[in-house]
């Protein structure tokens, strides 16, 4: 007969305070098969874990129940005081008392007695069918998935691949390099954006343990921790790069001018191209959209300048497959579009721009060669004004967050401003200065020293035109009066927003999302790069607005979050896994179209004994198995069992109360 | 409705063409007008099938018994009868290609005292959803054929909880557990019956009311979103239990709230429980 010891914790006062714990361990004491019970202030203390392991030898017990906190807490412990013991930790069955019981019930300490009695006795119960279980070894793919190749890709990569892991960096765009390869100068310091970031796009390119997928999508990912499987499409680029040389004969020649994205449409390229001069991989891609060739089949003429023939106008999408066993995920962020700012008039007046157009203008591989111009009449401004918040710190219109870089950039686009039109004036529109990281708020400081520029606290309300002019008008809180600034050009600080894809991402890989699209991380502050997945993690702006500094400390964590992950050959896994009684299966199959991990698959086995016809049953792969249980709420022939919650051992509890 | 001479006519063409190894037909049981089903494996039984409005029976139902099991079979099925075997093969218990159907547009059919069954006045989908060959005019083309809610269910559902509950307590306590509505529903092929299993306590021991009602709502659980009410439960049952009347308040349940969903009237859908949809209610999650 089953011999149960029950260990009821007070958790110093959070249990003892608010239900009678020493009644609970009177009322446990008179179920049959309870041999032992007692009750002790902290049972997870080493001390408590003493008692348990004592009785389990002095009383001969045969299986364990707890009542303290959630097994999501301490269920680990308790295993493991079960095995040093010498006893199988999957003996032990957690009753929890508090989050269950005290906590929930601080006004009713008669009832909260009550249901704790009635937990303890359903775990009591319940341990008696409770079962020996091993855990199990999975192989793990010592392989990682970066998904996206910004900063925060490239450094989680470069870290990973530096541990001698193989990596697999998808990039969307036909570079890697992110919005960092469009910025000029980075704040505080100064340091050329290019500078510091293409020598890592190098590295990236040259490491023998990357393999860099540039325009490409991840389009499906199965399996679990260290063992995912990853389909990912590359996008026809219509160019072999095997052979290109990157000579750029073909995009001289190219006759077709489109919108330049890396410049955000203020100039031009062409129908081929590499996206900006320091792109790695330095191969041109065709854009099926604008190429006169691909669209109406007439020109050809990139190909017959390629000396090497590398253009190819039948090249299709092509799907491949990476066995993987973590994933990072990085891809970054957009910038919020301004058109809900209408009283500003964007759309309308040519002369306001955003602080990425900005950004482009007066870096030195930019449209306009580093000067900033006036888009309307190309004429370098005088007074340029800068406003703050557009669509950050906004309920109505925006966004309700804090965008966090809006306030250092804009600082630095004052001084790249100075620096670049000397007699130039600017005019800064501020909420508030929010400059907390090392070093920042000196350099807004000194900028505001150096440039000498206006800082008006308050909102702008209105942009009208006169003549050429852009009048700003808004409000000076500190002075308490409206003002109105003349101004050549004005430059919106745009928020910083979640990818639009980020949803469709997080479904495909099976993590969740905030109500802006951010992807959500495991714990907001203990586990800040880990999502609720295993096995996936978060690096950079895809989960919430961030500089680069402290996007690069993410991406290096997200690397030793993944080398921890496959420091051993192979994973423990939980051996609460389902199985399949195939004697009962009927083979209708329903297991397998909801099992989330595709664990189950079919198998054929004969109709009877020593029979050679077969039928169709459904068959369990425990190595994938999570052990959701969704399979076993949908077997109506109750052929499947989940070892841990067995039919015996739920029946067991539902029959104790 | 009287399609005898052609079905006879095809069951003869197939054993002559050495097409199947039974028929499952309809004849007239011997003692009055009222049918009964036949697995015919003898070509010279043909001229005994019979079909008119009196085939009630749903003989996809004969697709479990070993007589057909991986065999070539001929077999009538109407509109609710097809349905049930459109789920048969989305849940991979009978392979299509060993399969002859011919498919009944069917006008209903009547119970003994020659009224036209509730059902059938109710049948939203009368003609075959699966069939090589289709007898008589569809109906889907003619009639505007809209679900109609049971008006048992209605009658049902303006009853005080109370007044439910003992009704449905003097329901159950009919029940004699012979098992006799499972056994006739083409849907309940299990190996073994949840119902039959050890570790089930909760429908073993004693023939009582209580494991009458977990028994009869496990069932009709496992049946919600495929039953496809064609009674052949109700006819089966010696006690005449109102056993639709939990079958028909799922079915609505479902049709309200899973996208007009009806069992398996689309190939390959496996009902309502049964999949994932972004468009599922979930305003019951608190």
């Amino acid at each position: 007969m089953a011999r149960v010891g029950v260990f009821v914790c007070f958790c110093g006062a959070n249990i003892a305070e608010y239900l009678d714990v020493p009644q609970v361990v009177e009322e446990v004491k008179r179920i049959r098969e309870v041999k032992y019970a007692v009750d002790y202030k902290y049972m997870c203390s080493d001390p408590g874990q003493g008692l348990i392991r004592d009785a389990i030898v002095q009383h001969k017990l045969t299986s364990i129940v707890v009542a303290a906190c959630s097994p999501r807490m301490h269920e680990k412990t308790f295993r493991k005081a079960l095995s040093d013991a010498g006893m199988n930790p999957y003996l032990l069955e957690v009753a929890n008392i508090r989050e269950h019981s005290s906590w929930v019930h601080q006004k009713n300490k008669k009832a909260a007695t009550d249901k704790a009695m009635d937990l303890c006795r359903m775990a009591v119960a319940k341990s008696i069918a409770n079962e020996q279980l091993h855990e199990i070894s999975v192989p793990v793919t010592k392989r990682a998935l970066v998904i996206g190749g910004g900063i925060a890709g490239i450094q989680a990569a470069l870290d990973i691949a530096d541990a001698r892991i193989p990596v697999v960096l998808v990039e969307k765009s036909p570079s890697i390099g992110g919005k960092m390869a469009q910025l000029d100068e980075t704040f505080p310091t100064l340091d050329c954006s290019q500078c510091i970031l293409t020598p890592k796009m190098v590295d990236v390119a040259s490491h023998p343990y990357i393999e860099l997928i540039p325009y490409a999508e991840v389009i499906e990912l199965q399996g679990f921790v260290g063992n995912y499987k990853a389909k990912i499409k590359k996008k026809a680029s219509y160019v072999n790069f095997k052979t290109c040389t990157g000579c750029g004969a073909c995009w001289q020649k190219c006759p077709v001018k489109v919108a330049n994205e890396y410049n955000l449409g203020l100039d031009k390229r062409k129908a081929i191209y590499t996206p900006f001069p320091q792109a790695v991989p330095n191969k041109p891609v065709i854009d099926a959209e604008h190429c006169t060739m691909l669209l109406k089949g007439k020109c050809g003429i990139c190909a017959k300048v390629c000396q090497p023939g590398a253009i190819d106008y039948q090249m299709q999408d092509e799907v491949i497959e990476r066995e993987i066993g973590a994933v990072v995920v990085a891809t970054g962020y957009d910038m919020w579009d301004p058109t809900p700012y209408e009283e500003y008039g964007v759309g309308r007046f040519k002369d306001i721009i955003t602080s990425l157009e900005f950004e482009r203008m007066v870096s030195a591989n930019g449209p306009t060669n580093g000067v900033p111009l006036r888009p309307s009449d190309g004429k370098v401004p005088k007074n340029v004004v800068f406003i703050k918040c557009i669509g950050s710190r906004d309920e109505a219109k925006g966004i309700e967050y804090c965008s966090k870089i809006c306030c250092m950039y804009t600082t630095k686009h004052t001084i790249l401003l100075h620096h670049k039109v000397h007699d130039s004036h600017a005019y800064v529109f501020y909420m508030d200065i929010r400059a907390a990281g090392k070093g920042y708020e000196e350099f807004v400081k000194k900028a505001q020293t150096d440039t000498a520029a206006t800082y008006l606290r308050g909102r702008v309300s209105k942009i009208y035109k006169k003549g050429d002019k852009l009048m700003v008008r808004g409000e000076d809180a500190q002075i308490g009066q409206v003002v109105e600034v003349e101004a050549d050009l004005v430059v919106l600080a745009t928020a910083v927003s979640a990818p639009k894809d980020n949803p469709d991402l997080a479904r495909l890989l099976g993590i969740s999302y905030d109500k802006y699209g951010y992807l959500s991380e495991a714990h907001p502050k203990l586990r800040p790069v880990e999502t609720a997945k295993a096995g996936i993690f978060l690096a950079g702006c895809t989960q919430a607005p961030k500089d680069i500094p402290e996007t690069v400390s993410q991406a290096s964590a997200c690397a030793a979050k993944v080398c921890g992950l496959f420091a051993g050959d192979t994973m423990k896994k939980d051996p609460m896994v389902s199985t399949i009684n195939i004697e009962y299966c009927s083979g209708c199959l329903n297991c397998i179209n909801v099992c989330p991990y595709t664990a189950i698959v079919t198998d054929e086995v004969p109709i009877g004994h020593g029979s050679k016809e077969l039928r169709t049953v459904a068959y369990i792969n425990e190595g994938v198995c999570q052990g959701c249980g969704s399979c076993v709420a949908i077997c109506r022939s109750m052929a499947i069992n989940l070892a841990g919650f067995t039919d015996p051992q739920i029946i067991n509890e539902i029959v104790s109360i | 409705m009287n399609y005898t001479k052609q079905i006879q006519d095809i069951a003869a063409k197939l054993f002559a063409e050495g097409k199947i190894d039974v028929f499952v037909g309809y004849r007239v049981n011997g003692f009055d007008d009222n049918q009964v089903p036949a697995l015919i494996t003898d070509p010279q039984d043909v001229p005994k099938l019979v079909f008119t409005d009196k085939s009630v029976f749903n003989l996809v139902n004969y697709l479990k018994s070993e007589h057909t099991r991986r065999k070539r079979v001929g077999l009538v099925v109407k509109g609710c009868d097809s349905r049930s075997l459109n789920l048969m093969l989305t849940e991979s218990q009978v392979k299509r290609e060993n399969l002859y159907v011919i498919g009944i547009c069917c006008e209903g059919v009547v119970d003994e005292t020659g009224q036209k069954m509730q059902n059938c006045v109710e049948c939203a989908v009368p003609d075959a959803v699966v069939s090589d060959e289709l007898l008589g005019t569809p109906m889907s083309g003619s009639l505007t054929l809209t679900y109609r809610v049971n008006a048992d269910i209605a009658k049902l559902s303006e009853m005080p909880l109370t007044e439910r509950a003992a009704y449905f307590e003097e329901v159950f306590e009919n029940c004699i557990r012979c098992n006799a509505c499972r056994h006739s529903c083409p849907l309940c092929y299990c190996a073994k019956c949840c119902i039959d299993q050890e570790t089930a306590t909760l429908y073993n021991g004693a023939n009582t009311t209580s494991s009458a009602f977990h028994a009869l709502m496990t069932w009709s659980l496992h049946l919600a979103g495929r039953c496809v009410d064609c009674r052949n439960c109700e006819k089966a049952c010696p006690s005449h239990l109102p056993l639709h009347l939990l079958h028909k308040q799922n079915e609505s349940v479902i049709y309200e709230n899973f996208q007009e969903h009806l069992a398996g009237v689309i190939p390959e859908d496996r009902g309502a429980f049964y999949k994932y949809s972004l468009k599922d209610p979930d305003d019951f999650i608190m």
